[in-house]
């Protein structure tokens, strides 16, 4: 959804930077890659825009793969399917820090849960900041949440129980 | 949502400006459920963001703070209450994931499909929720 947004949103050419920005809309870019880690028949997003963006360019706008175009499609591809492949380690850490509760499982679940939850506020930002000047500012505090957050399972893992063992004992209440 | 972050930037209250955008829709299941995927999310990461700075920041170790919580002497029926209210969001965004996932697959995408997972998960919401808060 949120890439959907960015793209009807008409952005130049001169779109580079950060893997997680979206490629430019005047390209157009169809990705029929095969299935990696879901180990069945992935829908990848399909970029494919034959027509020209809304606000007209001098000169008329060429419609032709640049290197940037194509690297910046290639990491969207790639942030889409781990973000995927990050929410199935995500189901499947569950029912295991049930079964075998243990640092293997608080340390896996901190993590996957921290990228997770850093991945999907990112998508948030993406979808409702709309001002280029707010954009790098959300992004940079989302960071260090998410950072902060992680350090601080990390040392509850470490310091302290553990998750697991603490939502175990929460639940004994 | 919209509406919460243009409050915090200090814009007067638009409840009544966003309520043609709001009025006009012909709210729908998926619509809905889509939004409490969102808000679901959102909250569920607030959790884990403040236990995390908690962890960091409150002194004191895990059990002894499960212990004040045990001095307190909340009842049973409470217990259960806060217990449901803390599994409900994990549970919903759990398997509305796992719908979002065949969608990914690419299936189940035709509408009346839309709307039959949709009570399945919120199906599976509350009875999962029902049996996690009581064990």
């Amino acid at each position: 959804m949120g890439w959907a947004r960015s793209l009807s949103r008409g952005r130049g050419p001169e779109l580079s930077g950060p893997e997680l920005q979206p490629p430019p809309s005047s390209y157009c870019c169809l990705l029929l890659s095969p299935a990696l880690l879901l180990g069945a028949r992935v829908i990848r997003p399909a970029f494919v825009l034959g027509s020209l963006p809304d606000r007209p360019a001098s000169g008329g706008r060429h419609i032709h793969l640049t290197a940037s175009c194509c690297s910046d499609s290639k990491a969207a591809s790639l942030h889409w399917t781990s973000e995927r492949a990050v929410s199935v380690l995500l189901l499947g850490l569950l029912p295991a820090a049930y079964l075998c509760p243990g640092s293997m499982v608080d340390y896996s679940l901190a993590a996957v849960l921290t990228l997770h939850s850093h991945w999907g506020l990112g998508q948030v930002i993406t979808d409702y900041v709309h001002e280029d000047k707010l954009v790098k500012g959300a992004n940079a505090s989302l960071l260090v949440l998410s950072a902060l957050t992680f350090a601080g399972l990390c040392y509850f893992n470490y310091h302290d129980v553990g998750i697991c063992r603490a939502v175990a004992l929460l639940w004994r209440l | 949502m919209a509406a919460l972050l243009l409050r915090y930037a200090g814009r007067p209250c638009l409840r009544a400006h966003l309520s043609p955008r709001l009025c006009i829709r012909n709210w729908s299941l998926p619509m809905a459920m889509s939004i409490c995927h969102r808000a679901s999310g959102i909250a569920l990461s607030a959790g884990v963001s403040l236990f995390g700075l908690a962890a960091l920041l409150l002194p004191g170790n895990f059990e002894s703070h499960v212990e004040l919580l045990k001095s307190l002497s909340l009842g049973p029926a409470l217990i259960h209450t806060a217990k449901f209210a803390l599994v409900s969001p994990l549970m919903y965004h759990t398997w509305n994931g796992i719908r979002h996932l065949t969608w990914d697959l690419g299936m189940g995408l035709k509408i009346p499909q839309l709307y039959q997972s949709g009570v399945v998960v919120l199906a599976l919401t509350v009875l999962s929720s029902i049996g996690l808060a009581a064990m």
